[in-house]
Order: structure tokens, then sequence, then C-alpha cells
């Protein structure tokens, strides 16, 4: 927590330094066009919003009323135990600050913060789900998360005439008590949760201000962008070649990679990442290629529709984004990465025999210096909002009647 | 008249390999490239879109005057040994014509885009920013 404090601290003084003209010396690198190009890559910020199509409820305001008052209540896990909000805490960034997630029992992987949830493509760290409402039902139903069924999430209803009020309002009808139409129940509570947290956003930061200066040609308040940010960033875009991966204005291409972490979870047993969760993603019927969507013409399948199994995919995982990372720790899928600069030391000192590939590697040791450690450091601290780990609580819903 | 018979009796001496075809595709932004056995034209987006799907359209044809079967099309990034993460399709518009969709480059740098025409694959240089 005191990481996560520090951060937020910081991102604050890197806000007060910009809005505050004047106040810092002001001094801008030599960026060339194609590096100013690059940085001009990584915005605007934040995006449109834009609902999701194989979810007829995305932002439609009643559903998110809904989708927040589940998002809160531990009667999903028929153990009364588990809440979204247990691993996906707003004054911890909307994940849980530890470095695997706890529901149940233990799991393998880190708890991602909840942002932005509109600008990828796949969900979890292997890419398990192609929308949203489908990764919500992933752990719904694993007996190491919430451990529900659809009976027992329709049972929740039945139990709650003022949670049923709001799903009457979201959906136009009543969950119904049929067992055979339990499924359909359980999706619509997956499509709320979904409205809901597609609202959570970080907003605009330190680097936002400076690309935006970049792009249309004012120094005078580029150069208020502390001078090792820039350092860092021309690292980022240079010789560390991190934009190769998070690229664009979410600092993500939303694909997957395999950055030489490793993936054995106990002796004997490994995390095979997207290889084994684009199998999964295929053979469930809640894909966007499924009766569940819709998104009646699938425009929003197309990624389902085409993604193509590779062996090297094996040991590849989700690229994150990198908005407001500086209070994301601990890192990685596995997150056996503690700190910020620790990440960056593992780019710097990486083991490139670990990493399978082929012709020129992509990833090499970057064999920083102290003093480039620092500015990269600082540059990624400069992509968090003022807001850091401490994220705005939605207010509940008022009683529905 | 002359300049016809000029052609016809250039192409009659020439081999079939070089003797052209012209894919139906024209207009601002397409670009060709020619195969011993083939001949295939294409249209990209005005900027390649960094990890954004991508359709595009294309013309192809056998310069033996032969029918096209659905070609294949692909993308490499030859400097680092990979591919796409996505297996893209191809849909005949008629005579001669395709678009290609489901295209998606996920990194920046030099692609190469393969389109295999029978059993003739023609490449073209791609630069993603």
């Amino acid at each position: 927590m005191r990481s996560i404090r520090s951060a937020r601290l910081l991102a604050a003084f890197l806000c007060a330094l910009l809005a505050a003209p004047g106040m810092v010396a002001a001094s801008l690198l030599d960026f060339s066009a194609q590096e100013r190009r690059q940085i001009a890559s990584l915005g605007p910020w934040p995006p449109q919003a834009q609902p999701d199509p194989s979810n007829r409820i995305s932002g439609n305001a009643p559903a998110v009323a809904l989708g927040t008052r589940l998002f809160f209540d531990a009667r999903l896990s028929p153990s009364g135990r588990i809440a979204c909000v247990t691993c996906h805490q707003p004054d911890r960034g909307w994940a849980d600050a530890r470095p695997r997630a706890r529901g149940l029992a233990d799991l393998p992987r880190n708890t991602p913060a909840l942002a932005n949830l509109r600008q990828q493509r796949w969900f979890g760290w292997g890419g398990g789900a192609d929308s949203l409402w489908m990764a919500n039902l992933r752990p719904l139903l694993d007996p190491r998360e919430f451990d529900a069924s659809a009976a027992t999430i329709a049972g929740v209803y039945q139990r709650d005439p003022d949670l049923a009020c709001l799903y009457r309002r979201a959906f136009g009808q009543a969950p119904t008590k049929r067992g055979k139409d339990h499924e359909t129940v359980l999706v619509n509570t997956a499509k709320a949760l979904a409205a809901f947290q597609e609202t959570l956003a970080t907003g605009r930061t330190p680097f936002d201000e400076f690309r935006d200066a970049v792009a249309r040609g004012d120094d005078d308040v580029a150069a208020r962008y502390p001078l090792a940010a820039q350092q860092g960033l021309r690292l980022f875009i240079g010789r560390g070649n991190c934009i190769a991966c998070h690229n664009g204005p979410n600092f993500s291409n939303g694909e997957f990679a395999d950055v030489g972490v490793p993936y054995f979870i106990a002796p004997g047993k490994v995390d095979a990442g997207r290889h084994d969760d684009l199998q999964r993603l295929r053979a469930s019927p809640y894909n966007l290629l499924g009766r569940h969507s819709d998104d009646a013409g699938r425009s929003s399948a197309t990624a389902t529709r085409h993604a193509v199994l590779e062996p090297r995919h094996w040991g590849e995982f989700r690229v994150p984004s990198l908005r407001n990372v500086a209070v994301s720790a601990p890192y990685m899928h596995n997150g056996s990465i503690p700190t910020l600069r620790d990440v960056v030391l593992h780019y710097s000192t990486l083991d490139e025999s670990r990493i399978h590939a082929s012709s020129q590697p992509l990833l090499r040791a970057l064999r920083l210096s102290p003093e480039e450690t620092d500015a990269l450091v600082v540059f990624l601290e400069t992509l968090t909002d003022a807001h850091g780990a401490d994220r705005p609580r939605p207010p509940l819903p008022a009683a529905c009647d | 008249m002359t300049a016809r018979l000029a052609a016809l009796a250039a192409a009659l001496l020439l081999p079939p390999s070089a003797i052209a075809c012209e894919p139906p595709l024209r207009g601002e932004g397409v670009q060709k490239i020619e195969g011993p056995r083939h001949v295939v034209a294409w249209r990209a987006p005005t900027a390649l879109p960094l990890a954004q799907f991508f359709a595009l359209e294309f013309a192809a044809c056998a310069r033996d005057g032969s029918r096209i079967d659905t070609p294949r099309i692909d993308a490499t990034m030859p400097e680092h040994g990979h591919g796409m993460n996505y297996r893209p399709t191809v849909e005949p518009l008629g005579n001669g014509r395709f678009r290609a969709s489901g295209l998606l480059l996920h990194m920046p740098g030099r692609w190469q885009l393969s389109f295999t025409v029978g059993d003739e694959t023609l490449r073209a240089a791609l630069k993603v920013d």
C-alpha cells in the first residue's frame, strides 16, 4: 500500500507541475519527426465511449445501476463470501494488490485492474474471453471463485424483490423463475456487470498533456513535461522498443507475448496462457459466435472468427495496458514482479535464451544504466492519473420500485 | 490498328510467363505485384492501422488466361519470424476480384503481405508505423 500511496502522490505532483506554467525550467528533447509521430500515436485520451454491440444493455443507465449493485453483492457466491469487489477493490485500483488472486481458493494468476475495458479485444491474461460479459461468467462459475451456478444466480433475484426490480428495469422483463431459463438470467447478470465495469476509466495523465502538446506542435507546453520522463519516453519508443507491444492510446496492442516470465505454477504444472485459453474460448458456448451474443451481424466477433492457434502461443500472456501502471503492482500475469522498477530491471537483464523466437528476436536484454532505468520508471509513472489507486467509488443505486 | 497488331505479334512471340494480364482493380492507391504466372493488384487502406482489424480489396489474373480460384492471403514479419495472430478470410466478389478480411498487424515495423494464387505466392512489403 505504501508504494501505491507514493505513486499517487507522485502522479498528483506531476499533474501539479504541468498545471503550473513557469514552475519548471522548460526543457524539451530534440524529438525527431518520427519520434513525434510515435508520441502522437499514444493518444488521444480519453477515447470516445462506444457501446458493446454484443451486449444490448451496454451503456444503458438502468443496466449500469443493476451492475453496480451486483458488483458489490456477495450473495452472487452461494457461500456469501465472494463478491466482484473482493478482488477488484476501488481503493486498490480495482485490483487487490496481491501477487495472485484469492477467491474461495488460491488462483494462479494476478487480478487485473478494471479500467478502460472497452479498449480490450480479449479478456483475462490468456484471452479466454472475447467479451467483457463472457469474462464475468468464468469467475461466477469457477469453484475456486464464486462457485455459483445459473440456478443460484437466479435464486438471488427470487429472494430480493429490489434486485429483481433493477433487473426488470435493465432488461424490460423480470428474471425468470423457470429452471430452463436460468442460463439467460446468468448471462444477463454477466452483461449487467459488464455494463457497470465499462464505466471504470482512467483519466488524463501528465503524459497525455505532453502528448497533446507535441501533437499540436506546442513545444512550450510540451517542455513542462519532466525531462527524465522525456528521456524515459525516448527509450520506450526507441532503443527499448517497448512500443512494439505497448502501443496505441491504451498502451497495448491487445495481443499476447512471452516476455520471459516463468509459467510454472507448481512443480510439474504450467500455465500455458494463450495456447490453452484460446482453445477454451473456442469450445465455450458463451463466445461471440454463440447464441448469447446480442450482435446479430456478429461484427464484434471478427477476432474470434479469425483467431488462429499457433505453437508460439504457448506461454504467451496478454499485453496489459500501461495506463495507471504505477498503481497496479504487483506485475505480470502471475504477479511475480513486485515493483515497477523491478519490471524495468526484468527487461534490462532479460534471459534471452528463455524467449522462444526465431530470426531476429524482438526482446533483448536492454542493459540499461541506472540513470536510464530511473528515466524509464519516471516516464511510466506519468501514465497514471490523479486518482491513482484510489478510484472513485460509484454510488449504489437507490431502492427500486 | 497497327499498334494492336504489333502488340498481338509481340504477345505471340513472348513466352507465356511474360504475357500481360490486367487484374480488374484500378484507381487511387492500387499497387500491382507481377509474378511469372499471375498478377495481383491490391488496394490497402489509406493508412495501415496498427493492431486494428482491416480489410483490403484485391484482384488477380493468370497470364495464361486460366480461371483464378480464391487466393489465400497472409502477412508475416520476416525479421522476427512470426505472422499474424489471425487467419484472414477471402471472399470472391466476381470477375477476378476479392475482399480479404480479418487482417491485423499487431506490431509496428516491416511486414510482408503474401497472396497465394494457385501454386504461386506473390509478396509485397508493408511498413506499419
